[in-house]
């Protein structure tokens, strides 16, 4: 069951930070996409959204408009009942459709050619500005039908008008972040899902503890004996079972002195659990050490030694220092 | 990091994604409309009316008045200014924002819009139940009614959905033994004629019999030939009570009529309204022109109408 999810939890996961990754790479730190400035070709003194071209709420939005030669401009957003209300009567250009980030389609819709009244002396707008050659709205929309317009003040037009428009969420970025680590997250466990399943269907067997069902980790002993020969160099070699036991044999034939094999280190060693590690199989074999070689020297008229060969021992005298010192 | 900690990676993602900010969402499908104004808006439209009225009542000058009121508020304010203004007495400053009982907004999908404010004058001892209304949208918000009732009087409770007042067709009876305009064309008939049918389906009230006993009055002078017609003005506004009834704002028009007989005047008392616009009183024929604003309880079910405050006074006369 466990392994069925881990893909599924993987896929979701990664899609997620994908999401979370693109978001936060097009709104950017300040959680905005601009985009503009765009002419709006128009003559008359109204530009204004149909009822229901703003369909979002919660959306953050930036509204730029400019006008040449210092003419006054308004903008603002307001109440769809109250705009259209306003505008009714009046020649406008009314935005009928619009698609991110800046696909719009206008009607012109007759009237009057002035407004009714000065926008700026009304009370119902939820974000308003107004301003020479340039004005700007920063606001969050409401849950409530809103309209945006752009109006000329006074006696002159928005002829050259620019737009410029931008939208975003407000913490968008955090919003991005918090998916992509989120859907890190999900993938992450996800493949932790995967192994602990592994690990229940094809691992070893584990005792369990007798409260709780938490695993633990299991311990196997191995006891294992251990020969070692110790050379002259009191250096331990290790040997095997059947190479001891020859040792053994040669070296009780030899006399108790030449006795190289430690008792002690024949005894099995216990060993814990570095003992599981698999013996290695280029460990040296056991060799029997010869004798050390006779030197033979001759010493000459002036007490000097000099060593002698054993083929040229014939021409020479032998006399054994050791038993001349005995 | 370990399977043990995967659950605390997970948790800790979803709350950094729910609560990092608050998702843009689409809005519903429902066509526009708007609760014009809230608590601190009607405030403010309270207080700008206080300081209008307050100017013009210390001026005896009602032009002030034409950018706070319309309609028959204006024109029983315009008469009862003329009125002080020639008997040399003052007006009430009338203040509205002495307290505010009750704020009913309603939702609307087009202009006209308003709404309705209960405040209560404890110097005058009424309550106003006063109606603001904005036309259009670059009009400001005019008192367009304003009923008065006695403190005693507890306005009935209010229907509303999801906070906004709900209004009712004036020409719609559902829930109720008539409808707003119904109940006010009949108030109507039954004060010119107490004798009519219609007058049987009105509940007798105070503001009835007032009227019935000044006309009778009028009718028993020696010599004039009194007449009193009633009419009823369109309903506009009409809110629903939480029984399913409505409360209604009604303008009722009355006209007094005076034929006398040759040799004959008709006065009335110093002080009074009728006689500071009729100084010389009536001597062959005379008109006085009435508005009267009653606020009607329409009860749900079968229960018959009563008016519940009025707001009223002279606004025009012709004689002699």
């Amino acid at each position: 069951m466990a392994r069925r999810l881990a893909w599924p939890l993987v896929a979701v996961g990664l899609l997620l930070a994908l999401a979370g990754a693109a978001v936060m790479v097009v709104l950017g730190p300040d959680s905005r996409f601009t985009t503009g400035p765009h002419a709006v070709r128009t003559d008359g003194v109204a530009v204004v959204t149909a009822p229901d071209v703003i369909t979002y709420r919660g959306l953050q939005v930036d509204v730029l408009v400019e006008v040449p030669v210092n003419k006054p401009v308004f903008v603002g957003l307001g109440n769809t009942v109250d705009v259209q209300d306003y505008l009714a009567g009046t020649r406008r250009l009314e935005v009928t459709s619009f698609r991110a980030p800046w696909t719009v389609r206008t009607a012109e819709r007759r009237g009057r050619p002035a407004l009714p009244g000065a926008p700026t002396a009304l009370d119902w707008w939820i974000a308003d500005s107004a301003g020479l050659g340039g004005a700007s709205i920063s606001t969050t929309l409401p849950d409530t039908p809103v309209s945006l317009a752009i109006l000329a003040v006074g006696a002159s037009d928005l002829s050259g008008l620019r737009v410029t428009f931008a939208y975003g969420v407000r913490g968008g970025f955090g919003l991005g972040l918090g998916a992509l680590l989120g859907g890190l997250g999900l993938a992450w466990s996800g493949v932790l899902l995967r192994r602990g399943s592994v690990a229940f269907t094809g691992g070893p067997r584990r005792p369990r503890r007798e409260r709780g069902s938490e695993p633990e980790e299991e311990v196997e002993v191995v006891e294992e004996e251990v020969y070692v020969f110790v050379d002259e160099h009191g250096v331990e070699h290790e040997i095997t079972a059947e190479e001891a036991a020859r040792l053994q044999e040669r070296l009780a034939a030899e006399g108790p002195d030449s006795t190289a094999l430690d008792p002690g280190a024949a005894e099995p060693a216990a060993t814990g659990p570095a003992a599981t590690e698999p013996a290695a199989t280029d460990e040296p074999a056991a060799r029997v050490v010869p004798p050390p070689p006779v030197v033979y020297v001759f010493v000459d008229e002036d007490g000097v030694e000099h060593e002698v060969s054993e083929d040229e021992l014939a021409d020479y005298e032998v006399v054994d220092d050791e038993e001349r010192d005995r | 990091m370990s399977r043990r900690s995967a659950p605390v990676v997970v948790l800790l993602a979803c709350v950094l994604v729910l609560t990092s900010c608050t998702v843009p969402r689409p809005r519903d499908d429902r066509p526009a409309s708007t609760v014009p104004i809230d608590r601190a808006g009607v405030e403010r439209v309270l207080s700008r009316y206080d300081q209008v009225r307050e100017a013009a009542a210390k001026l005896l000058d009602p032009k002030p008045l034409s950018t706070v009121e319309s309609g028959a508020v204006l024109a029983i304010d315009t008469g009862s200014f003329d009125v002080a203004q020639r008997l040399s007495r003052g007006v009430g400053s009338d203040g509205t924002s002495d307290q505010v009982e009750r704020l009913a907004v309603p939702r609307f999908t087009a202009y006209p819009l308003w709404f309705v404010v209960e405040v209560r004058d404890p110097a005058a001892k009424v309550n106003r139940v006063q109606v603001f209304e904005r036309g259009s949208a670059v009009d400001p918000w005019f008192l367009v009614a304003s009923p008065e009732t006695v403190l005693s009087t507890r306005l009935p409770e209010l229907r509303e959905r999801d906070g906004a007042a709900l209004t009712v067709d004036p020409r719609s009876a559902t829930g109720m033994s008539m409808s707003p305009q119904e109940a006010a064309d009949r108030y109507a008939a039954a004060l010119e004629d107490p004798s009519a049918s219609q007058a049987r389906t009105i509940e007798s009230d105070d503001f009835r019999a007032q009227m019935r006993t000044a006309a009778r009055r009028n009718a028993a002078l020696d010599g004039v030939r009194f007449s009193q017609t009633w009419k009823s003005e369109k309903v506009t506004h009409a809110l629903r009570t939480a029984d399913g009834g409505a409360l209604v704002f009604a303008t009722l028009e009355r006209v007094d009529s005076y034929r006398v007989r040759d040799g004959i005047q008709v006065t009335w008392p110093d002080d009074s309204p009728q006689k500071a616009l009729l100084e010389s009183g009536v001597s062959s024929s005379g008109r006085l022109r009435y508005l009267h604003q009653v606020l009607v309880e329409i009860p749900g079910g079968s229960g018959r109408p009563r008016v519940i405050g009025q707001y009223g006074g002279v606004v025009e006369a012709e004689g002699p």
